[in-house]
């Protein structure tokens, strides 16, 4: 029995000699990883991102290098996911996906993110379009995120539909349509009612995608340009806000659950006509449709125009958390799979749009023609839609504003239990008890 | 051994005696006899020190802060979160949907289980098929259960409203609308632990001598009165412990909500968000650890109330009647009374 005992300590032991060497090693962080030396690097994306052949190739030209890719499905699981890690202060992965929308949340803890300045991103700050380098970049100068994708938005609509409405189905006259450079939510409402009364049928798919576009063209959003907060008072975005609740309650809405679509099935099945799309939403709509069994003959097209003018909602940052034990191979990864070339090619399996300006120009001179979207040239078009966009500052609570406090009080007008005066005055109430009084 | 018979012997020797020193050996046997046991029941206790009772600790510590999910520690504000969240509309919100939901499923779920129980009690062919079938449900992963039970429940493209629609019914609204939410996810709870229930109630119900229902049976009793009369009374405590943890694990359900509606922390208007739910999208969301702890606690709090009463109610059941529990309650006096008699 005694002689037992001894064993099993010499076991425990034995088990805690090997743990502290096998930590001794993997805190060994200075080194590069070469054949004799593989080091395994974990990434972390988001909705789709269409990274996964970039990873292969990445793996090809770095011996040693293995990545370990997460996705997760959407931006606010993301987001969960991030703060969760964040808050426990482990887990999270070398290279970690970053949303727009809750940016401001993470600028709040930005040095918990290496600086990108100590790799080099100094040297290849001139790619990216200004704004969206200077995004990522915190108050203190420190660079945390190097940009993906950004989010200028065209307008998807569905050309069967439109025909059968009576409407033109050809891209340049819709965006003619629509009001081309002058292009107006008034005559977006105006047109959805023409529709709606021509067909019986819903002109968006749901209203919180429209009012994301809308608070994403104003100015200033839910925050001042100061970081203040900036729903109570304003005459502008409540105006805004009627005039979706106007449209709504006519009928323009399908009542859609956002990022469900009945699994796709309601871009198949003539729920609605058009759709706001953000350059990332057309590889959304993509795999909506895939899973649906849908395909072109879906008649979905990507229009030239979008009403209110230029408009950017979301784009992506790769990071690197101060956790990482390769920080040195993580931001050398993260700025590779931003690096225009590659981004070019992010843009052709994911279809969102680039942040760096050589691959935005390589999109255009290609004009590649998107099979899914009767052949429309997205990255011509979204070039176009890029342009005037300006950025707009998130603050801490923006993702928390448009998910919590908007968005139910959008899904009261969606089914039709609320009017625009009630469902605004619910959405201050909830914007005081989730973010003011928090 | 030796000293303790000879001590009696006298004081010179037994003065000896304690002079020897014990060996190594001896000592370490006294030592192995002595501290042994709670060595071997260590474990389950710095194991519950560390996952229970720290975290336990540690979230009441945190209750009493403003702490923020990513910016950490900040003021004490003592008991202050724990005002604001018993006047806070969306909690008692919660509180409201987390019974609703736990009746809906804790009843219907134990009717059910106590009738799969019976009929498996039976004299059936191919017993264990029958009886591992009812289990199958438990192996799947709540996960996947919400998953596949949201889709039959959507509201537009779900399997039970085209069934209904084609039948020429309404559709129901099953996430927009309180109840019917309720429902959908009680449903997928009852889905879950029918099963499991069913098979701990048959293991009591096997238990139950089988002379009992030869006897009643002679007497013309029919299986209805049988089950009533003998069946019941003698699984009553294992009902208890179905209800106790059916109890428990219905107040801290999460999985099935939180899937149900994959965009918001439990609805968009919160019909169907629990407590735990609540907790989850203050910690995560809205990023109030603080508030989130205080959750935590109140919900703690709660589940203790409810194990008090149950631990109550089955107290008197196990009392109420039988021979056996006639005998706990007789006080020692009458106790002696009846032993005289005996004599």
């Amino acid at each position: 029995m005694k002689f037992a005992r001894r064993k099993t300590a010499a076991a425990i032991a034995g088990a805690a000699a090997l743990a502290l060497l096998a930590s001794g090693c993997s805190s060994d962080s200075g080194q590069t990883a070469s054949a004799d030396n593989p080091l395994e690097l974990t990434v972390t994306t988001f909705g789709t991102f269409g990274y996964n052949d970039l990873y292969g190739e990445y793996e090809k030209a770095n011996p040693g290098i293995k990545i370990k890719a997460t996705n997760i499905d959407r931006g606010s699981n993301a987001r969960t996911d991030a703060f969760t890690k964040l808050a426990a202060g482990s887990g999270l992965s070398d290279v970690t996906a970053l949303e727009e929308g809750w940016l401001g949340s993470i600028m709040e803890v930005s040095d918990q993110f290496v600086d990108l300045n100590d790799h080099g991103a100094a040297d290849i700050k001139d790619n990216w379009v200004d704004w969206k380098f200077e995004q990522g970049t915190d108050p203190d100068g420190r660079v945390i995120g190097y940009g993906t994708d950004i989010g200028p938005q065209g307008l998807c609509y569905n050309g069967k539909l439109f025909e059968a409405a009576g409407l033109p189905s050809d891209r340049a006259a819709v965006a003619e349509l629509f009001g081309g450079e002058n292009a107006s939510w008034e005559k977006y409402f105006e047109l959805g009612k023409q529709y709606k009364a021509a067909t019986g049928k819903a002109w968006y798919d749901q209203s919180g995608f429209v009012w994301n576009s809308m608070v994403n063209q104003m100015e200033e959003g839910y925050y001042t340009k100061d970081g203040e907060l900036n729903v109570d008072g304003n005459a502008e975005m409540k105006a805004k806000f009627e005039m979706l609740a106007d449209g709504t309650g006519a009928g323009l809405s399908a009542n859609q659950t956002q990022f469900d679509w009945g699994n796709g099935k309601a871009f198949t099945d003539g729920s609605f006509a058009t759709f706001v799309c953000p350059g990332w939403m057309l590889g959304t709509i993509k795999g909506q449709l895939e899973s649906a069994g849908g395909g072109a003959d879906s008649g979905w097209d990507f229009a030239d125009v979008f009403p209110g003018g230029a408009s950017n909602w979301g784009g992506a940052f790769l990071s690197v958390p101060k956790t990482s034990k390769h920080p040195e191979e993580a931001a050398k990864l993260a700025a590779w799979l931003t690096a225009p070339e590659q981004q070019v090619k992010q843009s052709a399996a994911a279809n969102n749009f680039p942040s760096t300006l050589k691959a935005q120009e390589k999109l255009v001179q290609d004009a590649t023609p998107n099979e899914l979207f009767n052949n429309a040239p997205t990255g011509v078009i979204l070039a176009n839609r890029a342009k005037g966009v300006v950025a707009q500052f998130k603050g801490p609570d923006d993702s928390v504003i448009q998910e919590n406090v908007f968005l139910p009080a959008l899904k009261m007008l969606d089914a039709g239990t609320s009017n625009a005066d009630a469902a605004w005055k619910e959405a201050l109430t909830l914007l005081n008890d989730l973010v003011v009084n928090n | 051994m030796t000293t303790t018979v000879n001590r009696p012997a006298g004081p010179p020797s037994g003065r000896t005696v304690a002079k020897t020193k014990p060996t190594f050996k001896q000592r370490l046997n006294v030592f192995d006899v002595k501290a042994s046991p709670y060595f071997y029941v260590a474990p389950f206790f710095i194991l519950f020190a560390l996952v229970g009772l720290f975290p336990l600790v540690y979230t009441f510590v945190v209750s009493l802060y403003d702490w923020h999910l990513l910016k950490g520690q900040g003021d004490f504000v003592g008991l202050g979160n724990f005002v604001e969240v018993l006047q806070d509309r969306f909690f008692w919100n919660s509180l409201f949907n987390t019974m609703s939901i736990f009746l809906l499923s804790a009843i219907p779920q134990l009717a059910v289980a106590l009738f799969l129980a019976a009929m498996l009690d039976q004299n059936l062919r191919a017993k264990t098929f029958w009886r591992m079938s009812v289990l199958l449900p438990y192996i799947v992963t709540p996960v996947a259960v919400a998953m596949i039970f949201t889709n039959m429940f959507g509201e537009q493209y779900g399997l039970i409203n085209n069934i209904l629609g084609s039948l020429g019914l309404d559709p129901v609204m099953w996430k927009n609308d309180t109840f019917a939410s309720h429902v959908a996810i009680a449903t997928m709870v009852n889905w879950r632990w029918t099963g499991y229930n069913a098979l701990i109630l048959l293991a009591a119900m096997q238990a139950v001598p089988r002379d009992l229902y030869e006897s009643a049976a002679l007497d013309g009793a029919g299986a209805v009165r049988r089950f009533f009369s003998i069946t019941l009374p003698s699984i009553r405590p294992t009902m208890v412990f179905v209800v106790i943890t059916a109890t428990i694990g219905g107040l801290q359900i999460f999985t099935e909500p939180r899937l149900f509606d994959p965009v918001a922390a439990g609805g968009t208007q919160r019909q169907f968000q629990t407590t735990v739910l609540y907790l989850w999208e203050m910690a995560f969301q809205r990023q109030n650890f603080g508030k989130a702890s205080t959750i935590a606690w109140l919900l703690f709090l709660i589940i203790v109330l409810f194990g008090v009463i149950n631990y109550l109610i089955s107290r008197k059941i196990a009392t109420a009647d039988g021979p056996r529990g006639a005998k706990v309650r007789l006080s020692r006096a009458d106790r002696k009374r009846i032993e005289r008699t005996n004599r």
